[in-house]
């Protein structure tokens, strides 16, 4: 297969990058993934709604951002082509452009009681009855309470299943579509962690209360549903080709939980979870949103050259590195704020620290803190993207060459200000 | 009898006040003392969650032990729960649907003893202007956690000024990314990082 190299400098291909950080290694240059959906149908000028629902629509707003605006090395692929299909990763009420709300809204996601407290003993005993099968029921039961048209039954699975298998043929077409293009894809699916699943199918209040009440059996539900998460991760990976997973961690930070119920109900699931998922050769990227600076000492304890974390702002990413730097990559983590309200040269200067302090010796994705805002700058966006090929070659010369660039940028700015670009 | 009472909320302990709560109106104590003394408790709650002892978890569910306490006490008020200490109109601005931090926030402001009205999600401009014109309200509190919020939030703070009442109320924003920056393009005059930051804001504006 030929090898597409995306700048003239580089002498890996994106896939080679992307192992080389995960393994760390150090690789030819930062590889930069942003975390674009919302903001693709902004900048094509189309309606979220068109963004989901029609997938001619989507590649072509994909396609541009591209153009535009890159390229990059990962392609980091939300597309959830049926509402339904979405609740089968977040187990929530959503709200739903074109449906629900203006077709140019984002989807929103509602903090109602789709999981019982009852249910905790009944996943317990899923995971008993079903053991490597056990995901889909669990899921299919909080897809059937969280859409009103659905019941729980056969026939949820029947409205699922077929959608399910039509949405990841479409993502096994655009993953193939990056690839040609030379970049390549973070992973082959997103679950949310089971802990994390519980806390948003029960809804934040609920949960709370479960924390204190009902710790272990919260432990023993999420324990119980290892098997089943493994086993369609396995599966999922490999029809999508792609030997990586993002684990969602919505729910674990230290703005929800303490570091605490951390170690005791959420980190034991999800460590098991992880080491069976590397010892069978799939990654895992962890996106870990809100404050994760007291568990960062927990996530030495996965396995080392084989996870990324992936930070969205509120935790130090700096001081990430300092704690995991050794054992795994680090992603992010350009604030939402500075992508929408900033400057493009206040982007390239933030870049540009990343990449040297979080990206020194390798293991650093660059990316946005969590996804890139629909109302952010294109020029920011762009900023930030080009930043891996202005500052992130690695090598000898990497300091003078990176300074002589940056000077340059900056005059091309000041440029661009004087002119009203 | 107050000290074991608040002692019992700060350490987030349901049962221990709950009976202690029952046990003081038993003795026939102040009603209004008891009032004093759970948002004492509650103080030393943010307090204990600025210094980062106690988190989201602890807020939460010591909010719920006020509540449940102080519907034990209201019988036994005559009038209210005590002079109140300011009223404060909140909402996540329009366009944004998320609520945990905006209810988080009501909470905590009504344990601390001011006077809460919540218009809920995705409120549009001109409803936080009148109903600040017609509670009376000199503190209003926008929410919002996504990024197209900000342009809410500054539209928000701009209708007041359109109304002319910009002057009379003091504007505060919260929620996932805002910061400096936001506050500044906005136009609000102070944001919070959580819950027990939006309190001290009510503190400093509304004493």
């Amino acid at each position: 297969m030929k090898r597409t190299m995306l700048y003239p400098r580089d002498t890996m291909t994106a896939e080679e990058r992307l192992r080389a950080v995960i393994s760390l290694q150090v690789p030819d240059r930062v590889p930069a993934c942003p975390f674009i959906y919302y903001f693709a149908a902004r900048f094509a000028g189309i309606t979220v709604y068109e963004l989901w629902s029609e997938p001619a629509k989507y590649r072509a707003a994909i396609d541009r951002c591209f153009e535009k605006l890159g390229p990059w090395d990962v392609y980091y692929p939300v597309n959830p082509r049926c509402p339904e299909v979405y609740t089968f990763i977040m187990p929530m009420v959503a709200r739903w452009p074109g449906r629900d709300l203006p077709e140019d809204s984002i989807c929103q996601l509602l903090e109602e009681e789709v999981m019982k407290a009852e249910d905790y003993a009944w996943t317990i005993d899923l995971g008993e009855r079903w053991g490597s099968l056990s995901y889909i029921p669990f899921f299919m039961k909080m897809i059937s309470r969280a859409w009103e048209h659905l019941e729980d039954g056969w026939r949820t699975w029947a409205y699922i299943l077929p959608r399910l298998a039509i949405n990841l043929a479409g993502w096994r077409l655009e993953f193939e579509s990056f690839k040609r293009r030379g970049s390549t894809v973070l992973y082959g699916f997103l679950p949310e962690a089971a802990f994390d699943s519980f806390s948003l199918a029960r809804g934040l209040m609920s949960f709370v209360r479960d924390c204190r009440d009902r710790p272990a059996e919260i432990a023993r539900a999420a324990e119980a549903l290892t098997d089943g998460y493994y086993f369609i991760l396995r599966l999922v990976t490999a029809l999508m080709g792609v030997p990586r997973v993002e684990i969602f961690l919505h729910r674990s930070s230290n703005d929800f939980i303490s570091p605490k119920t951390f170690d005791e109900l959420s980190f034991p699931s999800l460590k098991a979870l992880v080491e069976r998922l590397v010892a069978s050769g799939i990654q895992c990227v962890l996106h870990c949103d809100g404050n994760w600076d007291r568990n960062l000492e927990r996530l030495r304890e996965l396995p080392a050259g084989n996870c990324v974390a992936q930070f969205d702002g509120p935790t130090d990413i700096f001081l990430a590195k300092q704690v995991l730097g050794d054992r795994m990559c680090i992603m992010g983590d350009v604030p939402p704020d500075m992508l929408v309200l900033g400057s493009p040269s206040e982007v390239d200067e933030y870049c540009h620290r990343l990449i040297e302090e979080v990206g020194k010796g390798g293991g650093f994705i660059m990316g946005a803190g969590c996804e890139i805002p629909p109302n952010a700058n294109p020029e920011n966006v762009k900023a930030m993207i080009e930043s891996v090929a202005r500052y992130g070659y690695y090598g000898t010369d990497r300091v003078t060459a990176s300074r002589a660039v940056a000077a340059g940028f900056a005059d091309q700015l000041t440029e661009r200000s004087g002119t009203g670009e | 009898m107050s000290d074991s009472i608040a002692g019992f909320i700060s350490d987030v302990d349901e049962d221990g006040a709950l009976a202690e709560v029952r046990k003081a109106l038993d003795a026939g104590a102040d009603p209004l003392g008891l009032v004093e003394a759970l948002r004492a408790g509650m103080s030393t709650v943010g307090n204990r969650f600025e210094a980062r002892e106690y988190f989201l978890p602890d807020l939460i569910l010591s909010a719920e032990i006020f509540n449940q306490s102080v519907a034990l006490i209201e019988p036994h008020l005559k009038g209210t729960g005590g002079p109140s200490k300011g009223s404060v109109v909140i909402g996540t601005v329009q366009g944004d649907v998320h609520d945990i931090g905006k209810n988080i926030v009501a909470t905590m402001l009504r344990c601390a003893g001011y006077e809460v009205r919540d218009l809920g999600i995705d409120v549009a401009p001109g409803s936080f202007v009148d109903t600040a014109k017609e509670t009376g309200a000199s503190l209003v509190a926008l929410s919002g956690l996504l990024t197209v919020a900000f342009d809410s939030m500054k539209d928000t703070v701009a209708a007041f000024v359109e109304a002319g009442t910009r002057d009379s109320v003091k504007i505060i924003i919260g929620g996932g990314p805002v910061n400096e920056t936001v506050l500044e393009y906005c136009g609000a005059d102070a944001y919070g990082k959580d819950p027990s930051e939006a309190v001290a804001l009510a503190e400093r504006f509304l004493a």
